[in-house]
Parts: C-alpha cells; sequence; structure tokens
C-alpha cells in the first residue's frame, strides 16, 4: 500500500499545476483535473511502473492530468508545460499522437480502451505476462458504441493485465450525463460485460488503492469506476454551476484557486 | 499483356488474397489477421488454419478491429484487417482517420466485394471507399484487377510504412496478366497504346476497358488503356504523358465519379494544364441497389463494354455508329468483361 497522505498530495499537486496550465488560457480543461487527480495520482504515485506499463489517456482533453502527474513524478520534463494550449506547443491541449508520457490518446472520445485492449493483446501474443495497461476513461464517453466493442473484446479475449480506471464525475459538454443519456447503473453494466468491478469514492485514496490492488489482481479484465466531482478540492472557490467540461477562469478566481491549494499543499 | 481478342474469356483462380498474404505471413512472422465477422468471404480462412496463433476475431465491432489494428502497429506487428469494403471504410471512419491514418501506422485495410460486384444493395456496396480513403492524409490506396496483381500487390504492400486501403473482388477472380506483368506502387502501365484517346482505369473495369478498346481498334480507332491500380498517390507522370498524346481521355471505375480515379486523373489533367476533354465513367453519383447478379448492375450503372465504347467514340471517333459490343456469356470458372 502507497503512503496514502503522499497520494492525497500527489493529487493536490496535479491539479495546481493544471491550474498553472489552464490560467493563462483562461479557460480550458480543469474540470477533469479536478475530478480525476485522486485517480491519476494513485495510479501514477502507485501501481504503475513507466518502464513496463502502458498509460492510456481515452479523453484526449485529460491530458492535462497526465502531464501534470508525469511532471510531478519526474517523467516528463516540466519546462514545456507552461507553453500547454499555445500556439506552436507541443503540449496541445487534447491529447494526440504528440503527447508525451503516454502509450496512447484520443481527443475523438470512446477509442481509448479499444487501444488499451490493442496493446493488452500484443503484450499476450509477445508473452509479456508481467505487463500491464491502464486506461483512463470518463463517463460521458460511455455514450460512445465502441467503448463497449472494446469492453466485449477484452473480457472474451480475458485481458487480464488490463485495467481501466473510470472518472464518472457526471459531466459532459451539454452538462450532467445524467441529464442527457443514461449511461447507468455502471457497475452493473461492465460486470454483464464480463469485467471485475470496483467502484469507489473517487476521491478517496485509501479506496482507490485497495481497489487498483484488486484488479491488477483479477483474472479478468477490471475496472476502478471513481465517483467524483469536477469542482472537487476548489468546491469554495468555484461556482456552483461551473462548466465541468471547459471551466471559465478569470484572473481572480485563478489567483484564490491557487491560494487555497498551495495552503493546502504547505 | 493480356490477349487482343476482344471479349476474350480469362481462366479464373481461386483466393488469390488468401493464398497471397499466407504466403507473406510465411516469410514475415509480424503479420497478424484481423477478421470483422467474415473469415470465409475475405478468404482469410486460409490464414486461419495456417497460422491459428496469429488469427484475431475482431467479432462485428469495425470501430474497436480498427483501433485494435492501430495499437498492434504501434508495437511492430503487421495487421492486415478484413472485411468488405463498405464495412472497411464508412463505418470506422473517424477510427481510420485518428487510430491509424494520423499516426501515419502501417495498418492494412483489405476491403472486399468492391463497388457493384456486390448485388446486396447500398448497404453492401462499396462506391465511394476510394473516396474517404483518398481523402485522408498519410493513406495509399490500390484497386486490383487480377489474380496476377493481387499475388504481387500483397507482398508490395507489406513495406509500404504507412496505412493502405486495398480493394479488391473476393473469390474467383480473373487471370487477365501473363507473369511478365509487373505490379507497381508508383508507376501506372500503359497495357495498350493507341493515340486517338486513352481510357484510364482499374480493378474490376480493367477487363471491359481492354474488351472496348480492341474492339474500337478493329474499327479503326486505336484507343490507349492504362491501366491505374494505385489512386493515391497517382502516377501523374504516365496519365499525363498518355494524356497529352491523345485528342480525349475518359476514366472508367468501379466506384462513384466523385472522388475515386477519374477525380484523381481530372486533378492530373488541370493542374499539369493538359487541355484534354475527360469524360467519367463510373457510378454517376447515385446510389445502386440490390439485385441477383452483379453483371446486370454494371450494365445498368453505366459500366459495360458498351457503355465505355459509347464513351470514347462520342469523344474521338468518328461521327459513324459505335461499333457494338458482343454479349459474352460467361461459363464457370470463366471470367467475361460485362
Amino acid at each position: 500500500m502507497p503512503d496514502l497522505a503522499e497520494i492525497s498530495a500527489l493529487a493536490d499537486r496535479i491539479r495546481l499545476r493544471a491550474l498553472r496550465m489552464v490560467e493563462p488560457l483562461q479557460f480550458g480543461y480543469l474540470g477533469q483535473a479536478l475530478s480525476a487527480a485522486e485517480l491519476y495520482a494513485s495510479v501514477y504515485g502507485g501501481p504503475l511502473r513507466p518502464a513496463h506499463d502502458d498509460v492510456v489517456v481515452s479523453p484526449g482533453h485529460y491530458i492535462v492530468c497526465a502531464y501534470a502527474a508525469a511532471a510531478e513524478l519526474g517523467m516528463l520534463d516540466a519546462a514545456g508545460l507552461d507553453t500547454y494550449g499555445q500556439d506552436d506547443s507541443e503540449f496541445e491541449a487534447i491529447g494526440t499522437d504528440r503527447s508525451q508520457g503516454v502509450s496512447l490518446s484520443c481527443g475523438s472520445l470512446g477509442q481509448g480502451l479499444t487501444g488499451a485492449a490493442g496493446f493488452a493483446l500484443s503484450n499476450r501474443l509477445r508473452g509479456k505476462t508481467d505487463a500491464r495497461t491502464f486506461a483512463f476513461l470518463s463517463d460521458g464517453e460511455m455514450e460512445e458504441g465502441q467503448v463497449w466493442e472494446a469492453a466485449m473484446f477484452a473480457a472474451h479475449w480475458r485481458l487480464t493485465n488490463l485495467v481501466a480506471v473510470l472518472d464518472a464525475n457526471d459531466s459532459q459538454v451539454d452538462g450532467p450525463v445524467s441529464s442527457i443519456t443514461t449511461v447507468e447503473p455502471l457497475p452493473e453494466k461492465w460486470r454483464a460485460f464480463g469485467w471485475d468491478v470496483y467502484e469507489v469514492d473517487g476521491h478517496n485514496v485509501g479506496a482507490i488503492a485497495t481497489a487498483l490492488d484488486q484488479a491488477i489482481a483479477s483474472d479478468r479484465p477490471a475496472i476502478v469506476i471513481g465517483r467524483t466531482s469536477t469542482r472537487h478540492g476548489l468546491d469554495a472557490i468555484l461556482p456552483d454551476d461551473a462548466d465541468g467540461h471547459f471551466i471559465k477562469l478569470p484572473p481572480a478566481m485563478a489567483l484564490a484557486a491557487h491560494e487555497e491549494l498551495e495552503a493546502r499543499l504547505a | 499483356m493480356p490477349s487482343a481478342n476482344p471479349m476474350t474469356r480469362y481462366p479464373t483462380v481461386l483466393k488469390p488474397y488468401g493464398r497471397a498474404l499466407v504466403e507473406l505471413a510465411t516469410a514475415r512472422e509480424e503479420v497478424l489477421c484481423l477478421s470483422g465477422d467474415l473469415t470465409r468471404q475475405c478468404e482469410i480462412d486460409l490464414f486461419q488454419g495456417a497460422f491459428p496463433s496469429r488469427f484475431i476475431h475482431a467479432g462485428m465491432a469495425e470501430a474497436n478491429m480498427i483501433g485494435l489494428a492501430g495499437a498492434l502497429a504501434r508495437r511492430g506487428h503487421m495487421p492486415f484487417v478484413h472485411t468488405f469494403g463498405v464495412f472497411a471504410t464508412r463505418r470506422p471512419l473517424d477510427q481510420i482517420v485518428n487510430a491509424i491514418a494520423y499516426p501515419n501506422l502501417p495498418v492494412r485495410l483489405i476491403g472486399f466485394m468492391p463497388g457493384l460486384s456486390s448485388p446486396g444493395g447500398p448497404s453492401h456496396q462499396a462506391i465511394e471507399d476510394v473516396a474517404l480513403m483518398r481523402a485522408i492524409p498519410n493513406m495509399t490506396v490500390v484497386d486490383v484487377a487480377d489474380a496476377t496483381e493481387i499475388g504481387q500487390a500483397v507482398p508490395a504492400i507489406a513495406d509500404v510504412p504507412g496505412p493502405v486501403y486495398l480493394r479488391l473482388k473476393r473469390g474467383e477472380i480473373p487471370l487477365l496478366f501473363g507473369q511478365t506483368h509487373r505490379f507497381s506502387l508508383d508507376r501506372a502501365q500503359i497495357l495498350r497504346e493507341g493515340g486517338a484517346a486513352a481510357i484510364v482505369t482499374n480493378g474490376m473495369i480493367v477487363a471491359s476497358a481492354l474488351a472496348a478498346a480492341d474492339i474500337m481498334s478493329t474499327h479503326g480507332l486505336a484507343v490507349a488503356v492504362v491501366n491505374a491500380p494505385v489512386v493515391k498517390p497517382i502516377d501523374r507522370r504516365t496519365v499525363a504523358a498518355v494524356a497529352r498524346t491523345v485528342g480525349a481521355v475518359v476514366t472508367a471505375e468501379n466506384h462513384s465519379i466523385v472522388g475515386g480515379l477519374g477525380s484523381a486523373v481530372a486533378e492530373v489533367l488541370a493542374e499539369e494544364g493538359v487541355g484534354v476533354r475527360l469524360r467519367r465513367l463510373g457510378i454517376q453519383d447515385t446510389f445502386a441497389e440490390g439485385a441477383r447478379r452483379a453483371p446486370f448492375l454494371f450494365k445498368k450503372y453505366g459500366l459495360g463494354v458498351q457503355d465505355i465504347i459509347d464513351a470514347v467514340w462520342s469523344l474521338a471517333g468518328p461521327s459513324t455508329p459505335p461499333p457494338i459490343a458482343p454479349v459474352p456469356e460467361s461459363e464457370r470458372g470463366e471470367y467475361a468483361p460485362v
């Protein structure tokens, strides 16, 4: 079991670094980092072995989390991150093939689990029984049919070294996922598709760590479903109706967010 | 060089693609075979029998199959993806763009039953697959005519650094070309010389174009035939060079006239400043229909030998009526132009 206090601090450092990247743009994909910070911190600061394992960031809008986590752990040269989302930057705001530090990121949603299944299948074909594939997903993209094609494929092939981590933040462009299309009940759906399912409070690093351990030990493909909020960690600063997908971040709000996160990390 | 006898009946070969893939996979252990629930129909029952551990049932889930192929290619495998042309291109277009073409991965998409070769109706007739694939950066697009070309194209596309879309008829394939024929990824081939007009064609229409040219030749009109199996990148040099020597160009393709071979040739002629009349034969920007037999559809939608003769004659022939193509009777195991 990793040091949970360290994982929690790593989550807030991910939030702070994401804030620094999004802040100069005055709007962007900060809500994703707020909801998924503990999930990324728990994988990056926990079972992930960069030399052996693959990380897939299926919703490319979450690449900010992967950049932040990798930079915090020294897996990525953080110097370039201040160009995130700017013209001519190598750190595009939506993940592409140029995105550093991940095996795959997909700006067109619903495709990442397929890629992760492909990596896991390749490892199987090559006899690399030790290699794991971590696929970060989000609940909005559960509306894409390809996710379920990939879910069936992975279960049929019993890709045991595939672990999906789903940020269930109930947020998509048009509003709460639950108000757009009912994707629930997610645990039952994944179970019915042949996966082992571990549903947790996605901001509780202890629960996430236990779930990841079980998911890795599972003899099927496994998914950790983290229930999260796109305002977590900055609830007191962001308005109640802050757009979780593409948040507006005027300078005064960004400053207050800085103070809040830095105070917590002090 | 195919026979000069108009309306030649060509011998046929069974499953040349399936055999060529097994041959390639025997030499190249990185070859993987993915099937979208059309294994026998795509001739890869042969691969499945020979290399069961390298055969992957992706099931009836094309979007996932394309993404799997992309991930496998990233890891150094050489995935060949098999389904009908419609399901290989129009259905998973976004996946092809994002998971294969944009990262420029060496995935080979093999689309069977091109154009009107399927009597299965609009859902099964890939009439815009070339246009879709041609529009995607990094993609190479190939449409092969006969068993010889198929046998040569399979190893030829294996080492293209980026993605390739190969469309081809399945099952019983005519043998048009002799052993001296050389498929090239760079060069189109001039199958017939002739100064009056040129027919630029490929795939299933090559036999019909040859028959049309030979019939016109016996009626005093010398018509060149250019086989351009690689639609992208099109062999600009050969197309422009031939076009400069003739009075008219007719393209003939088993595809919509929008976006395919006819469009590629039109772009070359315009950009090279070849001021020659052009007519594009193909499916005239319409959907076709289900029927019992494909030859009926080729005739109904204007891709018969007579249609080619009429088009060339109207642009480059004398004012006399065009010659009439005899109607061939194809026996089982033989392939005759429609």
